[in-house]
């Protein structure tokens, strides 16, 4: 009976493998290039956004560099740095050339990574880093710079006075940890402004934006809230739950399903993160460490774009280009 | 002798995972290695192999204790909060104590580590005893206030525990660079102590009695709450040996970690093929179980699958396994009515 019931077991993994026949991964051909890819988490739209950018730049490059540029993407449902570790070591283990991290927790995935370095595997991060590793490269912004941008432009749209609450999504984070510190360094600048709270939360944007609805109906005195991550705007809850005359959004991320946001005037100001540029500029990093053995810095800065009324039009065409098909149309044929 | 290894419930199990090795080891390719430049299967390699078990292992050792629970009846919802306030805790302690040997630190790290975990279970056990509420209920409020602890006296810091530690939670002991099993010697040896417990003991028979009649066991004599008590003071046990091991060999503890834990610990067990209704079950088999869901997201992985599926198949595969298990039971409970 018992041989019976796994047999089932086996079936559904023999038709798996039968189904994937034609894909069997042979022995890699020399020109062909694979680069794992584990971010923080499947589910959160920015790293969908860095995968598409990773593959729309293998493919680029595959095509001009006669090489066959592959993306193994291994990033788990669920922000876990251990499963990240782990998957760190299956990309070792299966022959990726390259692997591209995000770390959830650098603590964590440290060790993984010295140890696929020390097998001969080149790792760069992005988004955020694991600094005490051995990764060759690391492309991302300053955490503590982005957190001081958010408060200083929210201080702007408060005309620096009122209270202010911080959305922190996940708090083992340590590059969101750092743009909180930011947030409350830069407001230490302004008198009138007083931090009520951080918020930590699940980073699901349904999460994000009950917790801000409930601190919100906790706190009816909170006038502006400084989002170091975008998650609530994705969204449409808080469009007709805020009233945009008595509380302001300042937030990092400018993704299509935020750009409501701007147009109401709810959050005037979106720190856009180039997230597509994530996957884009990693890749061309690593191909040209690792391939082509050319020297890279061992940061490679990114740059937070200001989305407002006035640029729009602009940055929906900027996404449009990049890949995403859920633009709004009314956005793409504004002028600015 | 060979028929009986074959009737044993773990045997069906073997030869899944042997199979679907045997058939992950055909489809899965080869790469060369960069370091050695020889050629290697995907699949059957010792990094490979190596590496899920230490995948398996926190799921199986803390699978051992659950099978204990689920055997009696009950079950631990509460094993991923324990593994987190473990680690945490331990990571602290380890930081207040500050640089000691690496003797001591190992000495010092796993008394903190059992310490905690030995607390944790025995609250779950005297309160589903003295409160009379249903363990799910009980474990699922400990889930989260443990969890809490852990959040509230970390600060949600990831905490590194020291090098050293790591350095012999991951030494090769012999087998070569990169090579590190000894989570998966832990597995092996919180097994094999699961299985004496559970068949050479006569705690572990009471065990088996309390879940299969648990009336019938009071009549007879059984101290059933002590019983009950006892399998959650496993449970914790277990899970603190699994955050010790995890902590250590990933070099860090948060609150964070374990989460989502308890349903693959439960799921080992049950793809083992402990039956939740309490009377049935086995260390080896919980052990298998693990290894054949760590083995499942091997596959999706070897054979280049969308990660995203990794949920659907498990569960999948989860439901086959119990749903076969019950109707074979079904069909041998008939058996036996008929039989004259």
């Amino acid at each position: 009976m018992h041989s019976r019931r796994w047999l089932v077991t086996i079936s559904l993994v023999t038709i798996a493998a039968c189904a994937k026949g034609g894909d069997k991964p042979a022995a890699p051909a020399s020109k062909t290039f694979r680069i794992g890819m584990v971010a923080k988490s499947s589910t959160n739209p920015v790293f969908v956004s860095a995968r598409t950018g990773a593959e729309a730049a293998a493919a680029e490059l595959s095509k001009s560099m006669g090489i066959d540029i592959r993306i193994d993407w291994l990033t788990p449902p669920e922000e876990d740095g251990t499963v990240q570790a782990q998957r760190i070591a299956q990309a070792v283990n299966d022959g990726d050339n390259a692997i591209l991290v995000s770390a959830s927790d650098a603590g964590k995935v440290t060790g993984a990574i010295n140890d696929a370095v020390d097998r001969g595997v080149p790792v760069m991060m992005f988004d955020s880093d694991a600094p005490l590793s051995k990764r060759f490269s690391f492309y991302g912004g300053d955490d503590m710079a982005m957190g001081r941008e958010v408060m200083s432009e929210l201080a702007a749209q408060m005309h620096g006075k009122g209270k202010v609450a911080i959305l922190a999504g996940n708090q083992n984070a340590p590059n969101l940890q750092k743009r909180v510190e930011g947030v409350k360094e830069e407001a230490k600048k302004y008198p009138g402004i007083t931090i009520l709270n951080t918020f930590n939360h699940i980073e699901t944007p349904q999460e994000a934006a009950a917790e801000v609805l409930r601190a919100q109906n906790a706190n009816r005195d909170i006038d502006g809230w400084a989002m170091i991550g975008g998650w609530p705007l994705f969204t449409g809850a808080l469009l007709t739950d805020l009233d945009p005359a008595k509380v302001k959004i300042v937030a990092v991320d400018a993704l299509p399903a935020e750009l409501p946001y701007v147009e109401r005037g709810l959050a005037p100001v979106l720190l856009a993160q180039p997230t597509y540029l994530w996957g884009d500029v990693s890749v061309r990093t690593i191909i040209d460490h690792v391939y082509l053995k050319k020297p890279v810095p061992a940061h490679v800065d990114m740059k937070l774009v200001r989305v407002t009324k006035d640029n729009l039009g602009q940055w929906s065409r900027q996404l449009k280009a990049w890949g995403f098909t859920d633009v709004d149309p009314k956005y793409l044929a504004l002028p600015n | 002798m060979h028929r009986s290894l074959l009737r044993s419930p773990s045997a069906g199990l073997v030869i899944v995972l042997l199979a679907l090795a045997t058939i992950l080891t055909l489809v899965a390719g080869t790469h060369v290695d960069p370091v050695s430049g020889s050629t290697v299967n995907n699949f059957l390699n010792a990094h490979t192999l190596i590496q899920m078990a230490t995948d398996a292992s926190t799921f199986a050792i803390m699978g051992v204790g659950a099978t204990l629970v689920i055997i009696s009846g009950g079950i631990d919802l509460s094993v991923g909060a324990v593994y987190a306030l473990a680690g945490v805790v331990m990571a602290m302690v380890l930081r207040a104590i500050g640089p000691v040997g690496p003797l001591m630190t190992v000495v010092a790290g796993l008394a903190t580590c059992l310490a905690v975990a030995f607390i944790c279970g025995l609250a779950n056990g005297v309160m589903v005893v003295g409160l009379r509420v249903h363990s799910f209920i009980i474990t699922l409020g400990t889930m989260w206030i443990l969890r809490g602890v852990a959040f509230v006296i970390s600060h949600a810091e990831s905490i590194l525990v020291p090098a050293s530690l790591t350095r012999i939670a991951k030494a090769s002991l012999g087998l070569g660079t990169s090579l590190s099993p000894v989570p998966l010697l832990a597995m092996l040896a919180v097994t094999a102590l699961g299985s004496i417990y559970l068949t050479r003991t006569t705690m572990g028979r009471h065990v088996f009695a309390v879940g299969g009649n648990a009336e019938a066991s009071r009549f007879s004599g059984l101290r059933v709450n002590r019983i009950h008590r006892s399998v959650f003071l496993w449970s914790g046990l277990t899970a603190g040996v699994a955050a010790f091991i995890g902590a250590s060999f990933y070099g860090s503890a948060t609150s964070s970690d374990g989460t989502g834990y308890e349903l693959y610990v439960i799921a080992s067990a049950v793809v083992g093929g402990a039956s939740l209704s309490g009377g049935k079950g086995s260390a080896l088999s919980a052990m298998l179980g693990a290894l054949l869901i760590v083995l499942i997201r091997q596959a999706i992985r070897t054979l280049h699958l969308d990660q995203n599926y990794e949920w659907i198949i498990i569960g999948t595969a989860m439901i086959f396994a119990v749903v076969l298990d019950q109707s074979s039971s079904r069909l041998l409970a008939k058996r036996l009515s008929t039989t004259p």
